[in-house]
């Protein structure tokens, strides 16, 4: 069966896509000569949902991601059986995890490697654009460093010369006018400039054109203020956006990409179309481990369509606790509280739980431990309401609520506290 | 617009009393603005709102001056440039202060209103980032507009 649906998918004809303009003058992407506006989420899981909600592409990081299994078939495949386009990420070495842009043998490894990948798929009816590196000038870099914008310029033409029938995009880490400017200089072969950018998602484009970018763009990882950009607790926890602002934020940033950049903005990528461990198990994932979609889901889906899915997310109007951002001593009882409402009138679940503040801190996106979860820091959780026993250890704790509509839908909020031996007293 | 206007006036009667008790130093722009950002970071919004509103009102008919005379943005890389612009970039940057100290304070209409006259009044104030490059305080100020619509959908 398996065997057959590849063929099937295999013998579909590959899209040929271009960068044209319209009679606007605006940057439009062609798909088999039809505009296509990207309606894109980062990530490989949940593709039904996507359709359903109104997305229409994927972006991946890898080429091995186009492999991974998902609803019983390659990726790839699942995505042109629901009409889902893929933006095809080729991992380009970053120098913190050890490449070298001035080792020869590195560099011409990473061309072979580059080519085969653009071999490999370059027919495959799902794929849009390739995406030629992540960030791999690294997301502290200024951008001055020539030595990788030279080197993108060259794996691009050996994607041109393989494959005249796909995009060249090359995502950054944020606006910065430097990083521009070094493409700008040195890197002519490539198509779009994709930028990842969190709290000034909305701005990114703006940002570029006024750096002098003057080809498409594509925003291609927004969500949630970053860790990096978010107010922190006295003792440097970063406090995580509740769930109606991150869901706010997303809708906000692809209406104002839309309204403000449409001279040179293809569409978007939303981030991260499933769930992952980073600063916290909530903070970009727009699912929870166990499945369920979180309000952001439901803020692209109004972005996209204008309308609201079928099933919506609960709704956490309250969240509060003399623990927020607070020290406490060991072995103190404190209650948490919290407040929902369900747009469907579904029966609500709460789940509460209490973990260590992450201490695998990674950057640029890297993969990141769970930190340890405290069950039996939970004394009494009734429905929306806990009675946390604070741990016996010192050191930094989240209290995380839950709460789950049993359809599909749920909502995460968390809040920072900290232990210590002798806390000082209350201001 | 007049809806705005009044809400502006509300927003400034609001905060009128504290704005008395506040220590504006020498009263220069930049002063009154290091002071409006270090009252947001230290969470005292009131304060913050206070500042941003004093320096708005001292400095508005320049910011507006400044705002006609141009026709589109300076470019951001051209710093000397775009400082020279001081009162349009300083009012600028304190309506959105002000807006965003007004959601930390739930006063989700008045914050809308700073975000709307920042928007229509001064979009090509510029604000410097540490970071190393200028952002546009009414972009942010769009943004936010469309958060607190979007919160307020049904």
């Amino acid at each position: 069966m398996a065997c057959s649906t590849v063929l099937i998918v295999s013998s579909a004809a590959a899209s040929e896509v271009k960068v044209s303009k319209n009679d606007q003058g605006h940057f439009v992407l062609l798909r088999d000569g039809a505009p296509y506006l990207i309606r894109g989420a980062g990530g490989w899981s949940h593709l039904a949902l996507l359709k359903e909600h109104g997305g229409n592409s994927i972006r991946t990081w890898g080429i091995e991601t186009l492999e991974l299994p998902v609803d019983g078939k390659r990726v790839i495949d699942r995505c042109a059986e629901l009409g889902i386009t893929v933006a095809a990420g080729i991992y380009v070495g970053h120098e913190r995890h050890g490449f070298d842009y001035s080792d020869p043998a590195q560099i011409n490894r990473q061309r072979e490697a580059v080519r085969a990948a653009v071999r490999k798929y370059k027919d495959h009816p799902a794929l849009l654009v390739w995406g030629l590196g992540n960030e791999m000038e690294g997301p502290t870099s200024d951008g001055r460093d020539p030595r990788i914008w030279k080197e993108l310029n060259e794996l691009a033409a050996i994607v041109k010369a393989e494959d005249p029938h796909h995009p060249v995009m090359t995502v950054i880490a944020g606006a910065a006018p430097t990083k521009v400017q070094g493409i700008l200089a040195h890197y002519p072969n490539i198509d779009i400039l994709g930028v990842n950018a969190y709290s000034g998602g909305g701005g990114a484009a703006t940002a570029v054109k006024a750096a002098g970018w003057r080809k498409p763009f594509v925003l291609s990882e927004f969500g949630p203020s970053g860790h990096w950009e978010v107010p922190k607790t006295l003792w440097g926890a970063p406090i995580e956006p509740s769930s109606r602002d991150k869901a706010a934020a997303y809708y906000s940033t692809q209406k104002t990409l839309i309204e403000d950049a449409a001279d040179i903005s293809l569409g978007s990528y939303c981030f991260v179309w499933g769930q992952k461990q980073e600063t916290t198990s909530t903070w970009y994932g727009m699912f929870l481990k166990t499945g369920e979609k979180l309000p952001q889901v439901d803020a692209m889906c109004r972005a996209w369509t204008d309308q609201w899915p079928k099933n919506r997310c609960p709704r956490v109007s309250r969240f509060d606790s003399e623990l927020k951002e607070a020290v406490f001593a060991p072995g103190q009882l404190c209650t948490v509280r919290a407040e929902a409402t369900d747009p469907d009138g579904d029966e609500l679940k709460w789940e509460w739980t209490v973990t260590a503040e992450s201490t695998d801190l990674k950057v640029g996106g890297d993969q990141e431990a769970e930190p340890p979860s405290f069950p039996e820091a939970i004394v009494l959780a009734e429905k929306n309401q806990v009675v946390i026993r604070t741990p016996a250890k010192p050191g930094n704790y989240r209290v995380f609520a839950i709460v789950r509509d049993g359809k599909g839908g749920a909502s995460a909020e968390n809040l920072c506290f900290r232990i210590e031996a002798k806390p000082p007293p209350p201001q | 617009m007049k809806h705005i206007l009044a809400l502006i006036v509300a927003l400034f009667t609001t905060l009128t009393a504290p704005a008395q008790q506040l220590d504006f130093g020498d009263r220069t722009s930049a002063t009154i603005t290091s002071k409006a950002w270090g009252a947001m970071n230290a969470k005292n919004y009131p304060d913050a709102a206070a500042y941003a509103q004093e320096c708005v009102k001292m400095y508005e008919k320049q910011a507006v001056e400044m705002q006609k005379q141009l026709k589109e943005p300076v470019p951001n890389t051209d710093k000397e440039a775009v400082s020279k612009l001081w009162a349009l970039n300083d009012v600028g940057t304190r309506l959105f202060i002000a807006g965003q100290a007004l959601e930390k304070l739930e006063k989700k209409p008045e914050a809308l209103a700073a975000y709307k006259k920042l928007v229509e009044t001064l979009p090509f104030a510029q604000c410097w980032d540490p970071q190393g490059w200028f952002w546009k305080p009414a972009d942010g100020a769009k943004g936010r507009v469309k958060a607190l619509e979007f919160d307020s959908l049904k």
